[in-house]
């Protein structure tokens, strides 16, 4: 989004938001996201905690873009880290008496140190090893949480205290929303930075890349590491909110999920993960309940729709975002969709 | 080296084979097997043989797919699946069948039969994913390629594993041996018939499948293909049909694997899911696209997992390869027996 040339306006709200990496478009999505659970339909509670878990989805699929998609390095191993952050930020709140808020970035360091440490065995590889490398290192942590029992109580699942004391979802979303927006805010200005455009050369052309001097594995460790540790903080809001983290979450089947709804949002487009998630939630949640009948169906249909968008769509909603909204007939379309 | 006398123009080979990686690592595994058999007894070795020849089999079919294609398949667990699945239909209705009407010779051939439509169900579900999806993929855009290759066979997984659970349910079909006949001896080990004839069946497909590779026209045409494919092209050699027989060839033996391992591994959705976490283990191994290294691997990860199972406990077969071959990774980033696979220093 933040790739326009600048043009001169007074607008100073305007000019604030595109330093941020908002368009008009997306700040009106985001005050629609904001208002919609007090409004009828959508403040039921269970309607609020599918809110909670698109937003969730959504800000993992955001950092897990920022190296998918920027750097073309796909951590199939994401979920894991992911769940490292839940384990070690609901360890540290079952052993010290600390305010939650703080208690989840030690989630984000766990998972952040863990990333380096892998980043620094694997990214001189390329890709596909890297991809097959994160995966081992996901299962390997998956089966150490479920056989480390004396400290992660094994498949029973470990309990962590809850965020907030009173049992209503709406403060939980409201954390979650702005913890996506932090994720967003930072994630994309890094990538608008020049370190971003070192990041963006290495995704696109790795020898073009290094021949103007930029060292690819110091940005790649950079990249993942910041990655690995927002999906760490994030995975630290799931223990907080779900209060019950098992090895499932740590599953590859999970982090799947996180990649389809990355790269039906778009690769490299950041933003595109957030609008895919909360969408996609609704409709498996929606197909699950109401078809009961036929248990797996919604999953059929969400590796029909993966496979869909792979062939006809391969750019996802970024790409008709930039077929169809950004290039549209409408000068009040185009007009809201770039940035001032 | 040519102008040696052939003796020690051997000698010198075998010396070069000895200090490579994939002599190092062979003998160091054929060590390691034979401390744990005297320590343990030789049915670790047995263990190994038949586990080992089926991974092989699995990770050959991966790997041959990654060299012609470009695919790293995801779904290669789902054919496996699809064998077992298969083999155990046809299996219990040729059972029922003897029910009624008792014949020795289909009672002695019925696995048979079942293991080859298993492999025959494999083979029409490669040819069908590859027109279905691949075909108009490659029609469509060359970009990304591997990366879009893998999320559609992450797709293709997903699909396949749900429309087992919808359409046959989540219960475990499985039966307890194909041959109805006391175990045989080997060394002292009692293995059953059927293991021993599942390990025989994958040393025969395997060696098919290398004198097919090394010596028919259609085989060098897939050889071709794999080393260059617009070369192949311009030869004369359409790529299309030998990419889907490749197809149809790897996800033939992941059903073959299933078919025959069927009394091991009974058929429920996500029954794949260990065989192909094995089959990417040995890919890892041995680096990708190396079709013949991948036999050599499947005995090394399962001779790996068999001594862990038996000295570090169940459950951690995952953990410990994982670090085994984080170390291979860090020494050798292309793999033991190497491949096109290359840092991104010298990509």
């Amino acid at each position: 989004m933040g790739n326009e040339p600048q043009k001169q306006n007074t607008n100073l709200f305007g000019q604030a938001m595109a330093r941020l990496g908002f368009t008009p478009l997306g700040i009106l999505g985001l005050g629609i996201l904001a208002i919609l659970p007090l409004v009828p339909p959508f403040n039921q509670e269970y309607l609020i905690r599918w809110l909670i878990m698109g937003c969730m989805m959504g800000a993992a699929a955001i950092a897990f873009d920022f190296s998918g998609g920027i750097i073309a390095v796909v951590n199939f191993g994401y979920m894991a880290f992911f769940g490292l952050g839940a384990y070690a930020s609901g360890l540290v709140a079952l052993h010290w008496r600390l305010p939650p808020w703080f208690i989840m970035f030690a989630g984000g360091l766990s998972s952040g140190v863990l990333g380096f440490l892998v980043g620094a065995v694997t990214l001189r590889l390329r890709g596909m090893m890297i991809m097959c490398f994160t995966w081992f290192v996901g299962l390997a942590l998956m089966g150490l949480a479920t056989k480390m029992v004396t400290v992660t109580r094994g498949p029973r699942g470990l309990l962590c205290p809850p965020l907030y004391p009173d049992a209503s979802n709406l403060p939980y979303f409201y954390t979650i929303l702005v913890m996506s927006l932090v994720t967003y805010v930072v994630l994309s200005g890094i990538v608008r930075s020049h370190i971003g455009l070192a990041f963006r050369a290495i995704g696109q052309n790795m020898e073009g890349a290094r021949t103007s001097g930029v060292n690819p594995l110091r940005y790649r460790m950079l990249n993942f590491t910041l990655s690995c540790a927002f999906a760490g903080w994030i995975g630290a809001f799931y223990a907080h909110f779900y209060t019950v983290v098992t090895p499932d979450l740590l599953s590859t089947a999970k982090t799947v999920e996180v990649l389809v709804i990355a790269y039906i949002g778009g690769r490299s487009s950041l933003w595109g993960g957030m609008v895919a998630a909360i969408p996609f939630v609704f409709g498996m949640e929606l197909i699950r309940s109401s078809l009961i009948a036929l248990p797996g169906l919604n999953l059929i249909l969400y590796g029909l729709f993966l496979i869909l968008i792979m062939l006809y769509y391969p750019g996802g909603a970024a790409q008709v975002y930039d077929l169809y909204i950004r290039n549209s007939r409408f000068h009040w379309l185009r007009k809201l969709s770039t940035t001032p | 080296m040519d102008r040696l006398p052939f003796r020690s123009r051997v000698l010198a080979r075998f010396r070069l084979w000895f200090t490579s990686a994939a002599g190092i690592s062979i003998i160091v595994a054929a060590l390691a097997a034979t401390l744990t058999a005297i320590d343990q007894g030789p049915y670790i070795l047995v263990n190994t043989f038949v586990t080992g020849g089926m991974w092989g089999l699995m990770a050959m079919g991966l790997a041959l797919l990654f060299g012609v294609m470009n695919i790293s398949n995801f779904a290669h667990g789902e054919y496996f699946m699809l064998g077992t699945l298969v083999a155990y239909y046809l299996f219990e209705s040729i059972t029922k069948y003897l029910i009624r009407t008792p014949n020795s010779i289909v009672a002695l051939l019925a696995p048979i039969f079942a293991i080859c439509g298993a492999a025959l169900a494999g083979l029409i579900a490669g040819v069908m994913t590859d027109k279905i999806v691949f075909l108009q993929l490659r029609k469509r855009s060359r970009e990304e390629w591997i990366m879009n290759c893998f999320l559609i066979t992450l797709g293709l997984s997903v699909i396949l594993i749900n429309t087992h659970q919808l359409v046959v349910g989540t219960s475990y079909k499985g039966i307890t041996q194909y041959w109805e006949v006391p175990p045989a001896s080997i060394f002292g080990v009692y293995i059953s018939v059927d293991r021993l004839f599942a390990s025989i069946l994958a040393g025969i497909i395997i060696v098919i499948f290398w004198l097919y590779m090394k010596f028919t026209r259609i085989g060098q045409a897939i050889r071709a293909v794999s080393q260059d494919e617009s070369g192949a092209l311009m030869a004369g050699i359409s790529v299309n049909k030998i990419q889907t027989l490749a197809m149809a060839i790897s996800c033939g033996m992941a059903a073959l694997a299933g078919g025959s391992l069927l009394f091991m591994y009974p058929s429920y959705p996500t029954v794949g899911l260990e065989p192909l976490y094995n089959s990417w283990f040995v890919i890892i191994v041995v680096g990708f696209g190396n079709v013949m290294g991948a036999i050599a691997g499947g005995f090394f990860i399962a001779l790996l997992q068999v001594i862990t199972r038996t000295y570090v406990g169940e459950g951690w077969e995952y953990v410990i390869p994982v670090m085994l071959i984080a170390l291979i990774l860090i020494l050798r980033p292309s793999g033991v027996f190497g491949s096109k696979v290359r840092g991104i220093w010298e990509q």
